[in-house]
């Protein structure tokens, strides 16, 4: 029986030393792989292919690093352009751009090979686009170029079918000849450039047909149309492009994807070997990873960050600014019927809300003046967030910093909710359910908040918070049925018009979904979009914000970004467009 | 026993017929836009729902969605899983290895130490062994999995830095992708082995310290728990008393005369527990980031995918058919009385 004592005691005195001795592992230990970035990440890619990716996790592998685009954003700006893979940045002065801001001609830079050898041409880029428009998969990125240049959302009629005669237009309003590119527009569109800094990916028209690629004729068109899976697609996991790296290998089953240098880079190879996107789902070994140097970059969610604070040999950067809007959205028409349990009893009888209750302004308003920002940004947001005025993201060209805004004050709600509907709401009291995805703590947070706020102005007022699973939420907002809810918008490209057409008009992405719709906001925003005069332009943007202001809908917030990384890593920069870091430049020493 | 065999073969088809069919019939309880959020990556996609719902069929009735599906099967095509990013059938034969040979290092610690401590308790009763074995067995146990697995991960990783997440690491991971290494098995330890890669192996072994330590941690209570009492209640019986009074050695009595007869319900248990590892082990390959299947069918389950669930469900039917038959046959051999039934 002693030596059963003596072993466990030498057991517990063996791991103490253990632990004890083993502390410090990670402090002062060299560069681990110094040619090889590992970014670890908690979500795999969709597709590899350029046409049919639309999410961030697949697009940070490809864009910039595998594929190039014709020009590139300067340093930190989104709104200032270097060329890439044409030699200039079209303008008005230059002739890059006609005068009746339509047409936009690209010259094409000579001597850039791709991958395998060959060369790139003006027709590699104009085959580049077209496959990019009429891919076209239902919930894919397509309609970017579509409506531009086209001036339509889909390829496809109600029924599903493709229509033959945009083809013909396409081929004509994309030109190719020698080493010159030019594309005409539906109307003139001021984005434009914006657009091609990040949705003209470049790729190899030879060597994909020779993979079975679409042959760039109306022939081929079916097969290329919206396909059924990710993997009926060519470059599904399959690459090449011109970029500094180039794609070994996407490996479903260990969740990586691999790029390696390319050597023969029209510019400088890169000073990386290696670059490898992991997915690991969980945030505990994500963690350790980093600690040990078996990562180099981690995806961190604010709730998380206290975690990699003080971590030997671990840099944060913080306060990134980022091109999403987060909004806690009214609905206008709620769907009340089926037994709805988020509008209660359905009435105005203290137990529910009616369909039309946010259609009174003054409901509107008493929730935006109740809704204390500063302790949503500081408890929920850990202080790393801003109230921004309007859909259009601070910072971004269009936002008016002067523009006169909701600020917590309770007198005003007050005012404001027995204003509503000429005393009823005050008298009567109210109950309605504030929705988020479960899970998403910073939002749960925010409709807590939101909730107590409101209460707090009448003790008939009843504000329920309510956790639903992301299928369920889409589900719901889908049909209307969510009072309020909060999800948030990030850019498909910089440029106002992709946050005011979502927010405020009335086919918009949210807009439609809250009922709203106001003629006036709706001709504004086409007006926005063709006037090619900046002074102009942002005068509109200046009048749509005056609206959100008057008229509210939504109340915004921009919360900021962060990117956690070993503190070897090198040549790191941020541009609020970029889906992921930009590893160029970027080195390990 | 070769009809006893092909009866249970025929009734293979009909559970995996039967857990489609509940399967299919609790996803109608689905609007499809719920069935949509496997294809909505990016709430910017939220305006193409119902292109996305017709284009999938996702709000035709359950019925003929059933019979598609069917269909597609029946010309050996189990659909695309949204969440692995492949085919099932591929994703399904990817992901597979990895829990197999996950489960094949932690069955042979769960079995060995199982047994041999369930057998020392019951022999020792009430002396030290007994009661420390009861006690590690419960504790390891009333703690959830995710619990020991970050713990183990925090020591044996983040402290000490010896066995790291993943399958495999940097350097070797490379190194099998490079070309020379030859994949015979899809078993890590195995194609190392076969390719004459020791370091492979070794690194591969450190990979699987971690979830095979978690998981025989806490399968084993119930193993030790099981042969214990069986084995005390065969250590009753008169043949037991018969084979002492004869003079044999206590070795004997114990190791030939009661162990055999005591590990009847243990077969049974461990065929069990052995299948349930098969399945894949969700939150133990979460944490340890192994590619493993029960990963995928958890996540697949999640996000909603329903070729992928499917596929998976259907899978898991099939393990559970067979790991039951194995259990019988193994039973009958170890139990004479069986067989004369």
């Amino acid at each position: 029986m002693n030596w059963t004592r003596q072993t466990v005691a030498l057991l517990v005195l063996a791991l103490v030393l253990m632990l004890v001795g083993g502390a410090g592992v990670a402090q002062g230990q060299a560069v681990r792989n110094p040619d090889t970035l590992v970014v670890v990440r908690f979500g795999d890619p969709e597709s590899l292919d350029p046409a049919y990716a639309y999410d961030t996790a697949s697009s940070e592998i490809i864009l910039w690093h595998v594929y190039e685009t014709l020009i590139f954003f300067n340093g930190g700006s989104t709104g200032a352009f270097v060329p890439m893979l044409a030699t200039e940045v079209p303008s008005v002065a230059n002739g890059g751009i006609s005068r009746d801001g339509k047409t936009y001609t690209f010259k094409i830079r000579p001597n850039v090979r791709f991958h395998d050898g060959t060369t790139m041409t003006a027709e590699d880029v104009k085959y580049s686009l077209l496959r990019f428009m009429f891919m076209d998969r239902d919930g894919g990125p397509s309609w970017i170029l579509l409506s531009t240049i086209l001036g339509v959302e889909t390829t496809r009629d109600d029924k599903g079918a493709l229509d033959a005669t945009l083809f013909n237009r396409a081929n004509q309003a994309i030109r190719a000849s020698g080493d010159t590119l030019s594309i005409t527009l539906h109307e003139p569109y001021a984005a434009f450039l914006s657009i091609m800094a990040q949705w003209s990916m470049t790729i190899n028209k030879k060597w994909g047909v020779s993979k079975g690629d679409w042959n760039g004729t109306a022939a081929g068109l079916a097969k290329l149309n919206n396909p059924a899976k990710p993997e009926d697609t060519t470059l599904f996991t399959q690459a090449s492009g011109t970029g500094p790296f180039k794609l070994v290998q996407w490996d479903r089953q260990n969740r990586q994807a691999i790029l390696e240098r390319n050597t023969s880079y029209w510019r400088a190879p890169a000073k990386l070997n290696r670059v490898i996107y992991r997915v690991v789902e969980d945030f505990g070994p994500r963690r350790l990873m980093l600690q040990q140097g078996d990562a180099d970059i981690v995806t961190v969610n604010r709730p998380e960050q206290s975690q990699v604070e003080g971590v030997p040999g671990v840099r944060i950067v913080d306060d990134l600014p980022q091109l999403v809007v987060t909004g806690l959205y009214m609905n206008l028409k709620i769907d009340t019927t089926g037994g709805n349990p988020d509008v209660g009893s359905g009435r105005l009888d203290g137990n529910g809300v009616p369909a039309d209750f946010f259609a009174d302004v003054n409901v509107r308003r008493g929730v935006a003046y109740a809704f204390d920002y500063a302790t949503a940004i500081r408890d929920c947001n850990r202080g790393k967030a801003t109230v921004n005025k309007g859909p259009i993201p601070n910072g971004m060209f269009g936002y008016n910093p002067n523009q006169p805004w909701f600020t917590t004050d309770r007198a005003r709600a007050e005012a404001a909710f027995r204003e509503a509907r000429g005393g009823q709401i005050w008298n009567n009291g109210f109950k309605f359910t504030v929705a988020f995805n479960s899970g998403n703590t910073t939002r749960q947070c925010m409709a807590q908040v939101l909730k107590a706020n409101v209460e707090a102005l009448n003790p008939k007022f009843k504000v329920d918070v309510r956790g639903v699973t992301w299928a369920q939420y889409l589900s719901l907002y889908r049909q209307s049925k969510l009072p309020m809810w909060i999800i948030g918008w990030a850019a498909d490209y910089p440029d106002p018009d992709n946050f005011v057409t979502p927010f405020m008009h009335s086919k918009g992405t949210y807009g439609s979904a809250q009922g709203y719709n106001n003629p006036q906001v709706d001709k504004l925003i086409v007006d926005a979009r063709n006037e090619t005069d900046a002074a102009k332009r942002r005068a509109i943007y200046f009048q749509l914000d005056k609206i959100a202001f008057e008229d509210p809908i939504t109340l915004y917030l921009q919360p900021s970004g962060l990117i956690v990384m070993r503190s070897w890593v090198r040549g790191w920069y941020n541009n609020p467009a970029f889906f992921g870091p930009y590893i160029y430049p970027m080195s390990k020493q | 026993m070769g009809t006893y065999i092909g009866r249970r073969m025929v009734l293979l088809p009909v559970v995996a017929f039967g857990v489609t069919v509940l399967i299919f019939a609790l996803l109608q309880f689905l609007a499809p836009e719920m069935r949509a959020a496997a294809f909505i990556t990016n709430p910017n996609q939220l305006n193409a729902l119902p292109a996305i719902i017709q284009k999938y069929g996702l709000d035709k009735p359950v019925h003929i969605q059933y019979y598609n599906w069917l269909r597609a099967v029946a010309h050996g095509n189990m659909g695309w899983s949204q969440t692995a990013r492949q085919p099932v059938t591929q994703a399904i034969r990817s992901f597979f290895p990895a829990t197999l040979e996950l489960t094949m290092y932690s069955f042979i610690p769960i079995m060995i130490i199982g047994v041999w401590l369930g057998t020392a308790a019951a022999v020792h009763r009430d002396k030290t062994i007994d009661h420390v074995s009861r006690i590690f067995s419960i504790s390891f146990r009333s703690l959830p999995s995710f619990v020991w697995g970050l713990l183990i991960l925090m020591i044996l990783y983040g402290r000490l830095n010896w066995f790291p997440p993943g399958r495999l690491s940097l350097d070797a991971d490379l190194f099998v992708r490079a070309g020379q290494f030859r994949v015979y098995t899809n078993l890590m330890t195995v194609d190392a082995l076969l390719n004459g890669q020791l370091w492979i192996f070794w690194d591969s072994v450190r990979h699987l310290m971690g979830p095979v330590l978690t998981l025989t941690m806490i399968s084993i209570a119930l193993l030790v728990r099981i042969t214990r009492s069986s084995m005390l209640e065969v250590l009753r019986q008169d043949y037991v008393r018969t084979a002492r009074a004869k003079g044999l050695h206590e070795d004997v009595v114990i190791n030939v005369h009661a162990r055999k007869n005591a590990l009847i319900p243990v077969i049974t248990l461990s065929s069990l527990t052995f299948v349930g590892l098969l399945g894949g082990v969700v939150i133990t390959e979460t944490i340890f980031n192994f590619p493993g299947i029960g990963r995928w069918g958890a996540f697949a389950a999640q996000q909603l995918d329903i070729p992928g669930v499917t596929g998976f469900a259907m899978f898991v039917a099939a393990l559970t058919v067979l790991g039951n038959l194995a259990a019988d046959i193994l039973y009958a051999y170890f139990d004479p009385r069986v067989r004369l039934q």
